[in-house]
């Protein structure tokens, strides 16, 4: 469903990602892990958009978004969620979400301007919000929940766009222990529902726990990539975390 | 009589530029500080139409698309530009148009463009006005509540949030500075076959100012506060004959009170008071 | 011959830009506001240099009291306009500020009334400079060398003084600054009594030049000097002075090569908008 083909880009002479090549089947639950500084945040940038890249390129459902914007690739179903939350502050959790389920009434900015019904999108919203389980906060200002309630919002709007992928940019930061099992076993939940993932994530315990597959990125290249246990039995990646004493 | 008409039809043509900068800059949050040049290119436009020899309502027209044009390269500038850059080049792009029109010949150089035919009467103007700024006050607040501004309203708040959910941002603000642009076009035409005769300086920052001062005043993103706010902008001049004289100080004045007590304008103090009133019905 | 003496008009300029720029730039990479109100600054100097001169004859003291004026007021408008709104939206501190500045110039206007005032003796305006074959006024010489001065001294203060340090230090992360004991009142005040007081130098040579102090004098250089900041790249310090003297060049040159199609002011804020459409963060600025 993804594909990345030998993507690349340098900033100010430093090669931060050198030609990283992966792929996602529909419906995989892969996990992109590596040292701090390895370039996971900035592959994640360039897959998303919200970089281009000096070479390569980025297949979805076999075409080329590599030239499109952000939300041109969100309108295709290709979603991503940030690593700092960023909600839109001044409105509830539900209208917040309600934006979000509006996505095929705000495609067209001259069609929605005749458009004002708001129900079906309220009603998906309400629905997208119970899912992730913060229904009892819809009334609430974003900015008046706590950490773990925006995260959730983040994959509540995410749902709500109907995607067919969704990247995820370290969700379980700032999150305490039970915060962070609890959001990992939603994402299991959903991929138990058909839906295709790529986690970007620090928190190694939980990664290990949930994805099916994992790609170890360092130093902006491929380290490995495969199922969890074998992967991090390799020597390099042993070395590349935990230094050369483990290898 | 007359006196009385003059005075309520620049009102309404206020409110129309009021109440089109409140869409770009109320409802999509995007700072425009050179409005007048859109207002001035909706007059020369549509003055050298008729001068022409081209109908009033072909002139209008002309004016409209030609001010929406320049809207939509303004738009096309946004996207590359963040909140303080585009603060500055919209002011830009005040003091290039008036800069170009105080210049070039075949747009009449400081002179301006005179003897601009006058198919209507002054009634007639007063009410196409008037009908005018009705028409835009319901349209804005029909935007208010559809899609496109509730889009729009993510798009001031957040850009990179409301790319992340699917909104197309460019598309947004270009069809928001286009509706801005082309209602001031509008009000540019009547202004010219109004007045006959249209000079660079009638578009200039200070203008720009005046009517910013009225969306702020009113209330940034309130359609009605910006209305009320270019009425009474409009009627203190005449009302306060003294102040004339001291126009500048007390715009400026009031621009600066504003921004210091109530930066939500008169809008936000209603609604302040209105909140007031309901915690006390709730209280009591 | 010509083209040597615009480009000397444009180096002139350029350097009055300059001084007025550098002000906005500090002013905004400390508090993120496009200090428009500058204007204010630079034409009551102009006019308590002017003032002063023509009452005692010293030009010595017209300084004096142009740097003493604008501080104060630069300072006031600091403390009383800007500091209560620093947390409210953008727009409103630069609201305000504009409606400063056209409160401020109408004021100027019905005390000093609309035409101007002029000096009583303007010697230096007088005394002509020669060297390389051009010869300049004694006005333009010295505020081509009190910009370079200036920019020489900030530049010494920012990176080798303890005031210097700390602004530097707010401008990049104002908490960790307080931290380390980086007075943050202090250093707004600083910042702003250096920005005021280059505007009111610059104001006095200004009208000195011109021979003319007016209301309005300050508005268009200060919305110039804007379009210099953001040129620049916002913030940028070096690309503000790059801008300056581009602006100024750009200014007397195109003048006169457009003078058929725009005026001189569009032609500097057509360039700047070009330059940006080019590089939307400004010559020197940073970010992608």
């Amino acid at each position: 469903m993804l594909q990345v083909v030998d993507l690349a880009i340098s900033f100010g002479g430093v090669a931060a990602v050198k030609g990283v090549s992966l792929s996602v089947g529909a419906g995989e639950f892969v996990g992109l892990i590596g040292p701090n500084g390895a370039g996971k945040t900035t592959l994640l940038r360039l897959m998303t958009g919200v970089l281009r890249p000096d070479r390569g390129q980025v297949q979805f459902a076999d075409q080329d978004i590599t030239a499109m914007t952000v939300d041109e690739r969100a309108r295709r179903g290709f979603v991503m969620t940030h690593q700092i939350v960023r909600p839109f502050r001044q409105m509830t959790l539900l209208e917040n979400a309600t934006l979000a389920a509006g996505h095929a009434l705000t495609r067209q900015p001259w069609l929605a301007l005749w458009r004002t019904d708001a129900r079906a999108a309220q009603a998906r919203a309400q629905h997208e919000l119970e899912r992730v389980g913060i229904a009892d906060a819809a009334h609430k200002l974003a900015s008046q929940v706590p950490l773990g309630y925006l995260k959730r919002l983040q994959v509540a709007m995410a749902l709500a766009l109907d995607p067919r992928f969704v990247m995820l940019d370290e969700p379980l930061a700032g999150l305490n222990y039970h915060e962070a099992e609890r959001f990992s076993n939603l994402l299991i939940e959903l991929h138990q529902q058909g839906l295709g993932l790529l986690l970007v994530e620090h928190n190694l315990g939980e990664v290990l726990r949930v994805a099916q597959r994992l790609v170890v990125i360092d130093s902006g290249a491929v380290l490995a990539d495969g199922v969890p246990q074998e992967v991090m039995a390799q020597p390099e990646v042993r070395r590349a975390y935990l230094g050369e004493a483990h290898a | 009589m007359d006196y009385y008409l003059s005075v309520a039809t620049f009102a309404a043509l206020h409110i129309i530029l009021a109440v089109g900068l409140n869409l770009v800059m109320g409802f999509c949050g995007q700072v425009s500080l050179g409005h007048a040049a859109f207002y001035g290119v909706g007059a020369y436009a549509s003055a050298m139409l008729s001068v022409a020899g081209w109908p009033f309502p072909v002139a209008m027209l002309g004016g409209m698309l030609a001010a929406g044009l320049l809207g939509v390269i303004t738009g096309l500038a946004a996207l590359r530009f963040r909140e303080d850059f585009l603060a500055i080049a919209t002011m830009a792009i005040g003091f290039i148009f008036v800069g170009t029109a105080r210049k070039l010949a075949w747009l009449g150089g400081e002179m301006g463009i005179s003897k601009i035919p006058s198919p209507l009467s002054k009634h007639e103007y007063a009410w196409l006005a008037m009908a005018a700024a009705v028409l835009l006050i319901i349209f804005s607040l029909h935007v208010r509540r559809s899609w496109m501004g509730r889009a729009f309203s993510g798009v001031a708040q957040d850009e990179v949030q409301a790319q992340t959910i699917g909104i197309d941002i460019a598309g947004y603000k270009i069809a928001a500075f286009f509706l801005a642009t082309a209602s001031a076009g509008f009000a540019g035409g009547l202004y010219a076959h109004m007045t006959q005769l249209i000079v660079p300086d009638a578009f200039g920052f200070v203008v720009s100012i005046s009517i910013l001062a009225m969306v702020v005043i009113g209330g940034v993103g309130s359609t009605l506060g910006v209305a009320t706010g270019a009425v009474v902008l409009t009627l203190l001049p005449e009302v306060f004959r003294i102040i004339n004289d001291y126009k500048l100080l007390v715009y400026g004045g009031m621009l600066l009170g504003v921004m210091m007590f109530s930066p939500q304008g008169l809008a936000g103090l209603l609604s302040q008071c209105v909140q007031a009133m309901r915690r006390r019905k709730e209280a009591a | 011959m010509y083209y040597l003496d615009l480009l000397m008009i444009g180096l002139v300029w350029g350097c009055t830009y300059a001084m007025m720029a550098l002000g906005l730039t500090l002013v905004y990479g400390l508090l993120r506001i496009l200090h428009v109100a500058q204007a204010t600054v630079f034409t009551l100097g102009a006019y308590a240099g002017l003032l002063v001169a023509n009452a005692t004859g010293s030009l010595a003291l017209a300084f004096v009291a142009a740097i003493v004026s604008s501080c104060v007021v630069g300072v006031l408008i600091y403390r009383w306009v800007y500091e209560p709104v620093l947390d409210k939206p953008p727009f409103v501190p630069l609201v305000a500020s504009i409606g400063l500045l056209i409160a401020m110039e109408d004021g100027f206007r019905l005390i000093f009334g609309p035409y101007g005032l002029s000096f009583t003796s303007n010697p230096w305006f007088a005394t002509m400079v020669g060297f390389g074959g051009i010869q300049i006024n004694l006005v333009q010489a010295v505020l081509v060398i009190t910009a370079v001065v200036s920019i020489g001294v900030l530049g010494w203060v920012a990176s080798s003084t303890r005031l210097g340090v700390g602004l530097r230090a707010t401008v990049t992360d104002p908490a960790m600054a307080e931290s380390f004991g980086v007075n943050r009142v202090q250093v707004r005040t600083a910042t702003f009594l250096v920005a005021s007081a280059l505007a009111g130098v610059s104001g006095l040579l200004v009208g000195m030049l011109n021979n003319l102090v007016e209301p309005g004098m300050g508005g268009l250089i200060a919305y110039k000097g804007l379009a210099i900041i953001v040129l620049g790249g916002l913030g940028s310090v070096s690309g503000t002075l790059l801008a300056s003297v581009l602006f100024g060049l750009i200014e007397s040159f195109g003048t006169v090569m457009l003078d058929q199609v725009m005026d001189r002011d569009a032609v500097a804020f057509l360039f700047m908008l070009l330059m940006l459409l080019i590089r939307p963060q400004g010559l020197l600025g940073k970010g992608r």
